[in-house]
């Protein structure tokens, strides 16, 4: 392409008048709180609304099967019904004993899986690729995918037990084992999860401490537990808080794999609210019950978060 | 190449073992999902054979045949999932990118900014389940109980934190001068943001839209309070195996691998987008 000076452009300086600017400003201004609209409408409507909503009727009574519309106001009679309710309260120490379990193995394994997948080579690549498929397909996809490998005549995992002279378990159906075995999903369908973000976590830790203890002669293990580890507690906790609080609404994989049973085995507060919301209809009693898990979900997340805050704070 | 930063426990661990480990955890992976697809193309009567047949002795594809039969309902299931994750996508990334725009150049008073990105960021964090219900009346009363749009726009709602927080952290590194410039030359935000900003923030918004496309296609609460059965989507589809169906391995396994092979796939090509998007938060880049 050949370079031709082009004739210089003649711009007009029009004189710009202060009016022209405030003009211009709060053009500016408005349109871009008017690209908020649209994505803030959608929150307010789908999210917003629907929270306080829930809230006004956890506190009335109102079944659907019964009336159309919300019933007189009963204060916080549905919150403590909840607690005087023994499948509710049973659902608690259920979901409160899935969600430690499985966050603890959770974070141990997808740690160690972080430790030996580090790195930049095609093989430690290819492997992480394959490592985070349980997690990035659908948990419900998970939950009939195990259904499959547990059933007790025809799967995977007590045919591999058989031929080593092991009778399994009916994995889903027996009341003693299908907690653990929801815990043995989770852990195989999220581990990735903490395994992706520690590997994140430890290519982006600074060199320059490793250095310095090297030159100091530090040995491997004096590296690892005291440069590598403290520079992992505040995503440690940042992970730690997104498992406990995902653990604690763990739905999709009960609803596809025991649905809740044997008995009321697995029924977590997910399932059962889910139940009693959308299959009884009880509204108001599934609002207030929804509450009491959302306290303790905002609870844990402003714990951790102000934990994390000052762990920060120590080591800045 | 050697690192001080993770030497130090991998040379606890030899490098032989440390292979092996990783195979060992591999084949856990993808154990479940071979079986899966397996069973997908086996035989109906093979299913309750003892032992089990682990290896269909032939390959049938009656189970996707019936799946994408135009007589059945499982057709129109896999269309909704299509036009719902689409239409999703397109939405959420537009609205949420603009509105992570607005929050990164508008100074409200009040720090109104900071609280309208927080307000977005604690949908994260609560259950679905307490806003979901008042979703399923409102829709009820707004008579769009079991549309593709009720669907959507509560997906849209799930999908806007990630995108919105996702766009900010990018735009705010965008140096204004940019804005400015642009600015002087005439354009106004909305020339500035579609010729200006959007194109300097590919990748990001690339790894934005992977994330909603795979949190709409796999997402089963919202959808299943809303879609009963004509804008049921595959997750939902597949979940009614167990409660109405009894043992239906081979359309359950044919269904479940319509749902996880097309992410997959996906997870293979968009690896590094996908990883930086369900990173996001966690670990500053």
């Amino acid at each position: 392409m050949g370079v031709t000076s082009a004739p210089p452009l003649q711009i007009e300086e029009a004189p710009i008048s202060r009016w022209q600017i405030v003009r211009a400003q709060l053009g500016e201004k408005g349109m871009l709180v008017f690209f908020l609209i649209p994505a803030l409408s959608v929150l307010l409507l789908v999210q917003g609304y629907p929270l306080v909503y829930s809230g006004y009727v956890s506190m009335v009574d109102w079944t659907l099967a019964k009336s159309p519309t919300p019933g007189g106001f009963v204060g916080f009679a549905n919150y403590t019904k909840a607690f005087s309710d023994t499948i509710f309260v049973g659902a608690i120490q259920t979901t409160v004993t899935f969600a430690l379990a499985a966050t603890f193995f959770e974070m141990l394994i997808g740690f160690f899986l972080a430790y030996i997948t580090v790195g930049e080579s095609l093989f430690l690549q290819i492997s992480r690729t394959i490592l985070i498929m349980p997690m990035v397909v659908a948990p419900v996809a998970v939950g009939t995918l195990w259904r499959m490998m547990f059933s007790a005549r025809a799967g995977l995992i007590n045919y591999g037990l058989s031929l080593v002279g092991i009778g399994g378990p009916d994995w889903l159906g027996n009341p003693s084992v299908a907690l653990t075995s929801l815990i043995i999903i989770d852990v195989w369908e999220w581990s990735p999860f903490v395994m992706i973000i520690y590997v994140a976590a430890l290519s982006s830790l600074p060199t320059e401490p490793f250095r310095a203890a090297a030159v100091d002669g530090a040995s491997r293990w004096q590296i690892f537990r005291y440069i590598t580890l403290p520079l992992l507690v505040p995503v440690t906790i940042l992970v730690l808080m997104f498992r406990l609080i995902d653990t604690l609404l763990t739905l999709d994989i009960v609803y596809t794999t025991t649905y809740g049973g044997p008995g009321f085995k697995t029924h977590t507060l997910s399932f059962w609210i889910y139940q009693q919301g959308l299959r009884y209809f009880n509204i108001s009693y599934a609002a207030a019950t929804s509450w009491l898990l959302l306290i303790a979900c905002l609870t844990i997340a402003i714990g951790f978060l102000i934990w994390r805050g000052r762990v920060l704070a120590r080591q800045s | 190449m050697y690192d001080e930063r993770t030497s130090s426990l991998l040379n606890i661990l030899n490098a032989a073992t440390r292979v092996l480990v990783i195979l060992l955890s591999l084949i856990v992976v993808s154990v479940p999902f071979v079986y899966l697809f397996l069973n997908s193309v086996k035989p109906p009567q093979e299913f309750l054979t003892v032992p089990p047949t682990i290896i269909p002795t032939h390959l049938t594809f009656e189970h996707y045949a019936a799946i994408f039969d135009p007589n059945q309902d499982t057709r129109s299931y896999f269309i909704n999932s299509v036009v719902i994750t689409v239409s999703t996508t397109i939405i959420s990334v537009l609205i949420g990118s603009l509105a992570a725009f607005s929050l990164s150049r508008l100074k409200l008073p009040f720090r109104l900014s900071s609280l309208i990105a927080f307000a977005f960021l604690i949908v994260r964090f609560y259950p679905k389940i307490t806003t979901t219900l008042p979703y399923f009346i409102l829709m009820k009363d707004l008579h769009l109980l079991d549309t593709q749009i009720a669907v959507i726009v509560a997906h849209v709602s799930l999908t806007l934190p990630f995108v919105v927080w996702l766009m900010l952290t990018f735009f705010d590194e965008l140096p204004r001068e940019l804005d400015q410039s642009a600015m002087l030359d005439g354009c106004g935000p909305w020339q500035r943001f579609i010729q200006v900003i959007l194109p300097l923030t590919t990748p990001a918004l690339l790894t934005a839209a992977i994330l909603t496309a795979l949190l709409s296609w796999n997402e089963f609460l919202m959808a299943s309070s809303v879609a009963s059965s004509n804008a049921k989507t595959l997750p939902i589809a597949v979940s009614s195996f167990i409660t109405d169906k009894g043992v239906q391995w081979g359309p359950m396994s044919a269904m479940s691998s319509v749902i996880v092979v097309p992410v997959m796939l996906f997870a293979l090509f968009a690896q590094r987008y996908l990883v930086r998007g369900l990173t996001l938060g966690a670990v500053k880049e």
